[in-house]
C-alpha cells in the first residue's frame, strides 16, 4: 500500500508538464548519444550536469536518468545496422543483430531491440521500486571472492560464444585477458606491457578494441568482395520491417532471462551492463533448443542482451539511491549531481526525499514508453540505411568509427590502435577465431585479476577463500557446470556413435 | 611430418604468432614479482595467461595435425581479395596519419575518395558526392551540434 501511495505521488510529480519535457529531452539526447559510438552516457551526463544546477533536483535527476537509459536504447541501432557497437553494452547485440541485418531482417532486429529494451527497462524500474533496500543489502555481501566467482561465471560464457573450435575461442579470450593487463598495475604502480608508450599507461580502452574488431574488421572483410550494389536485402512493407508474432514468441524467455539477469548484475557495483548482456546471452544460448543457431542471426540473440542492458539501469540505481554507492561511471556522476543539489545520498535518501525517488521511478516508466514510441516508428527509417551501396556505407562506417574512437580521449594514438585491431578483427574472421571471447576476456580480465588479488590478500594467500563462501561456491559450481557442458555433449555423441556402430 | 605438410599454412602462422605472444607475455611476467607479502604480485596473472596461450596454441596445432592425418582437415583459408583488404587498411592508416596535419574533414574526404575510386572502382563524381556529403554531415553533427572536438587542420576543420 505504501508503495502504491508512493507511486501515485511519483506520477503526480512526473506528469507535471516541465518534468515531462525534461524526461523527453533526456531520453531523446540519450538515444542520440547511444547511437553514436564512443560518445557514452557518462560523458553526456557530465556535460549536461552544470545545466541541471539551475533546475530542481527532481527535474534534473529525471533528465539525467533519461539520458542514462535512453543511451541503452540507442546503442543497439548501429550495432544491428553497421556492426558498430554504439555503447559498450551493445557488443553482444552485434553478434546476432548484424547477422539478422545481413539476412534482410534488420527491421525485426531493431524492433525486437526496442521492445525488449522497453519490457526489461520497465521490469528494472518495477524491481527498483519493489526490492531496492533488501537487494542493496544483498549486494553488499559481495566481497572480492564473490566477484571472482562472478567473473569466472562470466568467463565460462566463452564456452557458449565459441564457434566451431573451442580452442580458438579460448585463445581469443586469453588474448583479451592479456590486453586487460596492459597499463599501470594498481596494486604496485608498475607498468605492464606498455612498451614505454604513455598512452598505454591507462590500459587499452574496451571501446577501441570493440570498434576495431567488430566495425573496422567487418569493413575490411567486405572490401575483399567486389560489390557495388545494395549491401543487404531490405524487405518492402511495414509489416516485414517489424518483429512478427513468431519473433515475439521465440523471444519470450530471452526477455525474462535478460530482465532478471540484467537487474541483479546491475545491482552489483562495478559489474555493469556489458557483463549483464554477455551473461544473459550465454544463458539464453545454454538453455536454447537450438544453440547452434546462435551467432547466425536468431532473434533471441538480440532480445536477451538488449533486455539485460536495459534492466541493468534499474539495478544500477539501487545501490546509488539506497546506499549512496555508485556502481558505474554514469551513476558516479549521478551521485555527484545528488551531492551538488544538496541531497545526502545514503540509506535515508528515499525516506527524506520521497518526492524525488518516486518522481524518478514514475518518470522512468513514462520515459520507457516515450522511448518505445520514439524508436519503433524509426525502425523502418533506420532499416533503409542498409539500402545504401557498399561504397557509400563502408566509408561512413569508417568515419563513424574514427569519430567515435577519437571522441573518447581526443588521442590520435587510439586511431592507430583501432586500425591495428581492425586488421586483427579481419584476420580473426578469415581464420575462424570468434571475436566475442576476445571482448569478453578484455572486459572481465581486469576485474577478475583485481578480485583474485584482493581475495588472496584478505586470506594471506589461502586459496580456499575463493570457494569456501556459500555465494562464491554456488557461482563456481554453476561455472563448472557450464564448462563441463560441452564435455558431456561430446561424451554423449561418442556414446551414441558407439551404440549405432554396435547396432 | 606428412600431416604437418597438409596443414593450412595460414593456420600454422597464426598459431606460431600466438605461441610467440604467449612466450613474450610469460617472459615479461617472469621479471615481475609472482607473489608478494600481500598476495599475488603483478606477474601472477600474466604468467598464467602467457603459459596458457602458448600451451593452447601448441595443442591447436597438434589437433589440426591429427585431423589432417585423418583426412578431416578443414578447407584452406580463402585469402582471395586480401590484396584489396590490405590496400583499404593502408588507406585507413594513411588517413590516420593525416589527421593531425590535415584535420578530420580533409583526411576523411581523401580516404573516402580513395576507397570509392580505387577499391570500389566507382566514378569520380560518385566519390566527390559521397565524400563531401558525408564529411559535411559529420562536421555538422559532431563538431557543430554535439561539440565533439575532432582534429582540425590549418583551415579550421
Amino acid at each position: 500500500m505504501e508503495i502504491l501511495t508512493g507511486l501515485m505521488q511519483g506520477f503526480a510529480v512526473a506528469l507535471e508538464p516541465m518534468n515531462l519535457f525534461w524526461c523527453f529531452i533526456g531520453v531523446f539526447f540519450g538515444t542520440v548519444v547511444g547511437v553514436l559510438p564512443g560518445l557514452g552516457p557518462s560523458a553526456t551526463v557530465a556535460l549536461l550536469l552544470p545545466l541541471t544546477m539551475q533546475m530542481n533536483p527532481t527535474a534534473g535527476l529525471i533528465m539525467l536518468a533519461g539520458i542514462y537509459y535512453g543511451a541503452k536504447y540507442g546503442g543497439s541501432t548501429t550495432a544491428i545496422l553497421l556492426n558498430v557497437p554504439g555503447e559498450s553494452s551493445s557488443v553482444v547485440t552485434c553478434i546476432d543483430g548484424f547477422e539478422m541485418a545481413r539476412r534482410g531482417r534488420a527491421g525485426p532486429a531493431l524492433g525486437m531491440a526496442a521492445i525488449s529494451s522497453f519490457v526489461a527497462g520497465t521490469f528494472g524500474v518495477l524491481l527498483l521500486m519493489l526490492v531496492a533496500p533488501p537487494v542493496a543489502e544483498f549486494a553488499l555481501r559481495f566481497g572480492p571472492p564473490e566477484y571472482f566467482a562472478l567473473m569466472a561465471l562470466g568467463l565460462s560464457m566463452v564456452v557458449l560464444l565459441a564457434g566451431r573450435s573451442m580452442i580458438k575461442a579460448l585463445l581469443a579470450m586469453l588474448v583479451g585477458l592479456w590486453l586487460a593487463t596492459i597499463g599501470i598495475d594498481l596494486f604496485t604502480d608498475g607498468a605492464r606491457y606498455t612498451f614505454e608508450q604513455i598512452e598505454l599507461m591507462d590500459g587499452v580502452d574496451f571501446v577501441v578494441v570493440a570498434i576495431g574488431v567488430f566495425a573496422i574488421g567487418e569493413v575490411l572483410a567486405n572490401l575483399s568482395v567486389q560489390t557495388s550494389g545494395q549491401m543487404f536485402p531490405v524487405p518492402k512493407g511495414l509489416r516485414n520491417l517489424l518483429p512478427n508474432w513468431q519473433d515475439l514468441k521465440d523471444s519470450r524467455f530471452a526477455l525474462v532471462n535478460g530482465s532478471i539477469v540484467g537487474f541483479f548484475v546491475g545491482v552489483l557495483p562495478g559489474a555493469g551492463s556489458t557483463i549483464a548482456s554477455f551473461v544473459s546471452y550465454g544463458l539464453e544460448k545454454a538453455v536454447s533448443r537450438h544453440p547452434e543457431k546462435f551467432g547466425t542471426g536468431v532473434v533471441e540473440g538480440v532480445a536477451a542482451p538488449e533486455a539485460a542492458n536495459n534492466s541493468e539501469t534499474g539495478g544500477a540505481l539501487v545501490p546509488l539511491l539506497t546506499l549512496g554507492i555508485p556502481g558505474s561511471a554514469t551513476t558516479a556522476i549521478l551521485l555527484a549531481a545528488l551531492i551538488l543539489w544538496g541531497l545526502r545520498p545514503g540509506p535515508l535518501l528515499i525516506q527524506d526525499n520521497p518526492q524525488m525517488f518516486w518522481g524518478l521511478v514514475a518518470s522512468m516508466y513514462i520515459g520507457n514508453v516515450m522511448l518505445l514510441i520514439l524508436n519503433l516508428p524509426l525502425v523502418p527509417l533506420f532499416a533503409q540505411i542498409l539500402r545504401l551501396p557498399g561504397y557509400v556505407l563502408y566509408p561512413v562506417i569508417l568515419g563513424i568509427s574514427i569519430v567515435g574512437v577519437y571522441s573518447l580521449d581526443q588521442r590520435l594514438f587510439d586511431i592507430w590502435l583501432v586500425g591495428g585491431f581492425g586488421l586483427l578483427g579481419f584476420l580473426m574472421r578469415r581464420l575462424d577465431y570468434p571475436s566475442a571471447p576476445l571482448i569478453l576476456g578484455l572486459v572481465l580480465g581486469d576485474l577478475m585479476e583485481n578480485a583474485v588479488r584482493q581475495s588472496l590478500m584478505m586470506s594471506n594467500g589461502d586459496i580456499s577463500i575463493l570457494y569456501s563462501r556459500p555465494l562464491a561456491a554456488t557461482m563456481l559450481l554453476l561455472t563448472a557446470a557450464i564448462l563441463a557442458g560441452p564435455l558431456f555433449r561430446q561424451v554423449n555423441n561418442w556414446r551414441v556413435k558407439a551404440m549405432e556402430q554396435e547396432a | 611430418m606428412k600431416a604437418f605438410k597438409l596443414l593450412d599454412r595460414s593456420e600454422l602462422v597464426a598459431a606460431g604468432l600466438l605461441i610467440a605472444l604467449g612466450v613474450f607475455v610469460a617472459a615479461q611476467a617472469w621479471d615481475w614479482p609472482y607473489l608478494t607479502k600481500d598476495g599475488p604480485g603483478p606477474g601472477f596473472f600474466p604468467l598464467w595467461i602467457g603459459i596458457s596461450l602458448a600451451a593452447l596454441s601448441i595443442l591447436l596445432v597438434a589437433l589440426q595435425m591429427k585431423d589432417a592425418a585423418a583426412g578431416m582437415a578443414p578447407g584452406k583459408t580463402d585469402w582471395q581479395g586480401t590484396g584489396r583488404v590490405l590496400v583499404g587498411w593502408v588507406a585507413v592508416m594513411a588517413a590516420a596519419a593525416l589527421l593531425k596535419p590535415a584535420g578530420f574533414v580533409v583526411s576523411y574526404v581523401l580516404l573516402t575518395v580513395f576507397l570509392i575510386v580505387v577499391v570500389f572502382r566507382q566514378s569520380w563524381a560518385a566519390a566527390a558526392a559521397v565524400s563531401l556529403g558525408s564529411a559535411a554531415a559529420f562536421w555538422l553533427l559532431f563538431v557543430k551540434l554535439l561539440k565533439v572536438r575532432l582534429p582540425a587542420g590549418p583551415w579550421g576543420f
